[in-house]
């Protein structure tokens, strides 16, 4: 089943934020999915322990440079859809995660900042499609969005689809259900009520929706 | 309200990957091009410990170094003087056996 890499070197791009919701969401609409955990700082992990872990939901944290690569492939199987969160930095973790996606995912909050350091994750994939010789599909999701786009957001949206760059619509709102996750664990639909929980779970669905569209479309 | 969203697991397939040595050797090539480096801390640095004795700087036993630190002890002198004495020994008997 399909390997899908949540990959930037910019930090506090809402990794693990884009992670969580879509491996919960997937779970949901009837996937099993394996959440690997390769960020020092836990997220994931810290997540999984706050409350039981959702139905269809796996997580194997502390997932090394060494190890990546054969625990994608022991995974990479009939039956389960791999998410892969790694921490926010330039690292070999990441060229040899991106080297087993089917999908590679890149969040990016609509700042120039995150538009500047998050397009090295896109170069990156095109590096490996060459080395490897196979099409790697890349798709930016923005994250922590406001429901009427900045400026700077609509400039850096034109940018990226001027050079070709999947963007995937919806894109995640900020919202307080998406931080509250870590705070309280479990999915969208189990945790204390945080805003307009309504909204929430429609944007996190629509998201992993746009997601599996992009799984199935790749050829196989 | 957008419609249920449901996955028919079966349209996913699994897709060969090559997650050989030359195609992982290729991923890292790739990386470093755009700054993409090891950043996990290597093993621990310095000697491992002797598989005979278990110690790192240990050349005997740590039964035979603590007997030849009190002998050493007992007549005052360093170790490397019993080490010298017993390397006197040691050549004695070698010429002996001839």
């Amino acid at each position: 089943m399909p390997t899908i890499v949540i990959a930037s070197p910019k930090g506090g791009a809402g990794k693990s934020t884009t992670a969580v919701l879509l491996a919960t969401e997937l779970a949901a609409a009837g996937a099993e999915v394996t959440l690997l955990d390769c960020d020092p700082n836990r997220s994931i992990t810290l997540w999984s322990e706050r409350a039981p872990v959702p139905r269809r939901v796996a997580v194997l944290s502390g997932v090394t440079e060494a190890e990546i690569v054969r625990v994608i492939k022991a995974r990479d199987q009939d039956g389960q859809i791999v998410v892969v969160d790694l921490e926010g930095v330039a690292s070999r973790l990441v060229s040899r995660a991106i080297s087993q996606a089917d999908l590679v995912l890149t969040p990016m909050r609509a700042t120039t900042l995150d538009a500047t350091i998050g397009v090295r994750a896109l170069a990156l994939v095109a590096e490996e499609e060459e080395a490897l010789g196979r099409r790697i599909p890349l798709a930016v999701v923005f994250t922590m969005t406001r429901a009427v786009r900045s400026t700077q957001h609509k400039g850096i949206e034109a940018s990226l689809r001027t050079q070709g760059v999947d963007l995937i619509e919806p894109s995640l709102m900020e919202r307080a259900a998406f931080s509250a996750l870590f705070e309280f664990g479990g999915d969208l639909r189990t945790m204390p009520a945080q805003g307009r929980m309504e909204g929430a779970i429609e944007n996190a669905r629509e998201f992993a929706r746009a997601v599996h569209a992009r799984l199935v479309a790749v050829p196989a | 309200m957008s419609k249920p969203f449901s996955i028919d697991v079966g349209g996913l397939r699994s897709r060969a990957k090559d997650a050989g040595t030359d195609a992982v050797a290729k991923a890292d090539a790739a990386g470093e091009v755009h700054g993409f480096h090891p950043r996990e801390p290597r093993g621990r640095p310095g000697r491992k410990p002797s598989p005979r004795t278990g110690q790192v700087h240990a050349k005997v036993l740590p039964h035979v170094s603590e007997e030849i630190a009190e002998e050493a002890q007992r007549r005052g002198v360093t170790q490397g003087v019993l080490i010298e004495e017993a390397w006197a020994l040691y050549c004695a008997r070698q010429s002996r056996e001839g």
